[in-house]
């Protein structure tokens, strides 16, 4: 069975154009799903790549209906591949929670990954989900209390996004036997999404059979970022085609 | 000599939401550590031994209870209300944070973490956290943004003095907002054995209630100093809010005096040009794990402000200052870099006290104030920080020819003592 990997990009990073050739690559090398990242100024979850990206869309003018904009060009381009929208709290508050999940709707948007609105202090936007239709995904750490995590899953979301180790984005995770047993329990019980500190082909491989889908992505904005260092516009979607089949690549 | 123990009768309370502000926006990661956070702080606040271990440091170590002058010269000058000012910066390090940073040390100690991680802005708070890490032995990262180093180097420098480790943050607008942000991220993945010390009255809860328990001697040694006195308004700087709601917080639930916060007026209207929240052109929003009014484009992004002052560069508020905003117990207006320059110079040459350029902010607004008032009635002032520390700003404004000659001359020096042959 083909391993399920979420391919995270920026929008708008390093322009909009940009953004989606990088989407587009994503598909070709066999992302199942896209995350889409809404950058936000102050990405506190995010380690030092994905920052940096954020930081350089703002400055190339990012708006938030930008993001809308791509993602509706992509849900068209490739129907096939569902759409994540991960963003921050003060993105979703300022637009509206029930607006903002309403247009993520409309634009053919499967979930939300939004870290700092948690079950409990999100401001509505489960509620609003469900009315919508729109999955809400949330994000744990394995050293989340059991009391805690019963009461998330309680809600019975379809999706839960595990960030596999304590800390930020970015930053290599060792798998322990311990982490893939609490996926592979998890896992039993919901869709995991599995992600933080994913750059190799082995660390895919070994959750594998652990989650049922594994995210990559500030890997993948270092590949972005050197590409069009390197060799400009065209070099960015086959570099992060190849990524994609490296880290889908058998042994 | 007379014994100082402070008035802890006052039982705290934990509120985590003020009216529609505050709350703990965070992602699942740090649930956990703020939960303990919480947990360890309600006790801490009514254990006597804890209570007792900081009644000391805040004699000893801290020299509490500061002076409350009252500013005959400065009074007669403007012709109003009688002016008293809290001369909070002359605790040790030179302003209020310093009873926050001893506060969550203690915490911290009897938390039983072993290292300590802090955000700075002008450097006050860092400073303060660095000493008493110095004290308690333990060692302290302390996230600057590279804006404010190059802005407030002798800071920098103190704090290293103290042996902290200051750390430059290159992300964002490189201000306080991003140092913010880097202890968050840091603490996400250190808070195993890492107390974060955060050091105003905002991010997530506990951090607004502890912050203001910690800042409240100030407010409480006030209501004993000013006993006897009709007082019309009691008015603070405001940035994030420390010291104002710890100078305000015997007054809180009491319909007078007047509480007025100032906020930095910078260089006149427009976003971008000022930290003007709560009078300007901010909106509600959650940003760094708290609900309050934030300085927002229409897509939630955070902007950027300014201020001469260091400390009021930010684009939030502390939550509950937000909500005694909009209930209208706490006023708050705006003082303009240039009239805060001006109330330095005033409060010198009359008082012979130097306000740091954040307080400096109350100083400003109370020189307008004053004079609308009876000489019957009285306005207290914080002067939450000396000003020491803004010499070379403020020097380079208000005298500004002899003091380059100075900073080419100390150059030139340390240049020659450097490189003695070339210079033969």
């Amino acid at each position: 069975m083909k391993t399920s990997l979420m391919a995270h990009l920026v929008a708008g990073y390093p322009t909009y154009e940009i953004s989606l050739e990088t989407a587009r690559g994503l598909v070709a090398g066999g992302a199942s799903f896209l995350e889409i990242q809404f950058p936000f100024s102050d990405p506190s979850a995010d380690g030092p790549a994905i920052q940096a990206a954020c930081t350089q869309a703002l400055a190339a003018g990012f708006k938030v209906e930008d993001g809308w904009r791509l993602v509706a060009k992509v849900r068209g381009e490739f129907p096939m591949v569902p759409v994540f929208v991960m963003s921050y709290a003060s993105i979703v508050v300022t637009k509206g929670v029930e607006a903002f999940v309403a247009q993520a709707k409309a634009g053919g948007v499967t979930g939300l990954i939004i870290p700092d609105l948690a079950p409990g202090a999100d401001e509505g936007l489960a509620e609003a989900g469900k009315k919508h239709g729109v999955s809400i995904v949330p994000v744990i750490v394995p050293s989340v209390p059991a009391s805690r995590l019963e009461k998330l899953l309680a809600d019975e979301p379809e999706w839960v996004y595990t960030a596999i180790r304590a800390g930020i984005t970015g930053v290599h995770t060792t798998l322990t036997p311990e982490l893939k047993a609490f996926l592979s329990a998890l896992n039993a019980r919901t869709k995991v999404m599995a992600g933080f500190g994913i750059d190799s082909a082995q660390q895919v491989r070994d959750l594998a059979t652990s989650a049922h889908t594994i995210v990559c992505g500030s890997a993948l904005v270092r590949v972005v970022a050197a590409a069009f260092e390197l060799g400009g516009i065209t070099a960015v979607r086959p570099a992060v085609e190849n990524k994609v089949l490296e880290l889908l690549s058998p042994i | 000599m007379p014994s100082y123990t402070p008035d802890t009768t006052i039982k705290p309370v934990f509120n985590d939401f003020f009216g529609a502000f505050g709350g703990r926006y965070v992602a699942e990661v740090l649930r956990a550590p703020l939960e303990e956070l919480e947990h360890e702080f309600k006790a801490a606040m009514v254990d006597p031994a804890f209570l007792a271990d900081l009644a000391t440091v805040h004699r000893e170590y801290i020299g509490r209870p500061t002076p409350f002058l009252y500013a005959r010269n400065a009074s007669a000058a403007l012709g109003g209300a009688q002016i008293y000012i809290k001369l909070e910066g002359l605790a040790n390090t030179g302003a209020h944070k310093i009873n926050n940073a001893a506060g969550q040390i203690l915490l911290a100690k009897r938390m039983g973490k072993k290292r300590i991680i802090a955000e700075t802005g002008a450097g006050q708070h860092g400073v303060a956290t660095a000493a008493v890490c110095a004290k308690f032995g333990l060692p302290c990262t302390v996230y600057m943004g590279e804006v404010d180093i190059a802005r407030q180097r002798p800071n920098v420098y103190l704090m290293e003095l103290y042996g902290a480790k200051v750390v430059p943050v290159s992300s964002g607008s490189r201000t306080l907002k991003d140092a913010v942000n880097e202890a968050l991220r840091d603490w996400a993945g250190s808070f195993a054995d890492t107390h974060y010390l955060l050091g105003s009255a905002l991010g997530p809860s506990p951090f607004p209630d502890m912050v203001r328990e910690f800042q409240a001697f100030v407010g409480r040694e006030v209501a004993q100093q000013a006993k006897g006195l009709d007082i019309a308004a009691l008015i603070a700087c405001v940035g994030g809010g420390s010291n104002s709601i710890g100078f305000f917080e015997p007054y809180l639930d009491k319909t007078t005096p007047r509480l007025i916060g100032v906020e930095a007026g910078g260089r006149g209207s427009g976003l971008g040009e000022n930290a003007v929240r709560m009078g300007g052109d901010a909106r509600p929003g959650v940003v760094q794990g708290y609900k309050s009014f934030f300085l927002l484009d229409d897509d939630g992004q955070v902007q950027d402000t300014h201020s001469v002052s260091a400390g009021l560069d930010y684009a939030g508020i502390g939550p509950q200052l937000a909500h005694l905003g909009q209930i209208g117990r706490v006023e708050f207006a705006s003082a303009l870099d240039s009239e805060v320059i001006e109330a330095v110079k005033f409060f010198a040459r009359h008082e012979g006290v130097v306000f740091a350029l954040e307080s400096a902010h109350a100083g400003a607004y109370a020189m307008k104030l004053a004079p609308t008032l009876p000489k019957t009635r009285a306005i207290i002032i914080n002067m939450s920080g000396r000003g020491d520390k803004d010499i070379f700003i403020s020097a380079k404004i208000i005298n500004p020819e002899p003091w380059i000659g100075f900073l080419k001359d100390e150059v030139e020096s340390y240049e020659r003592a450097q490189h003695p042959k070339e210079n033969r």
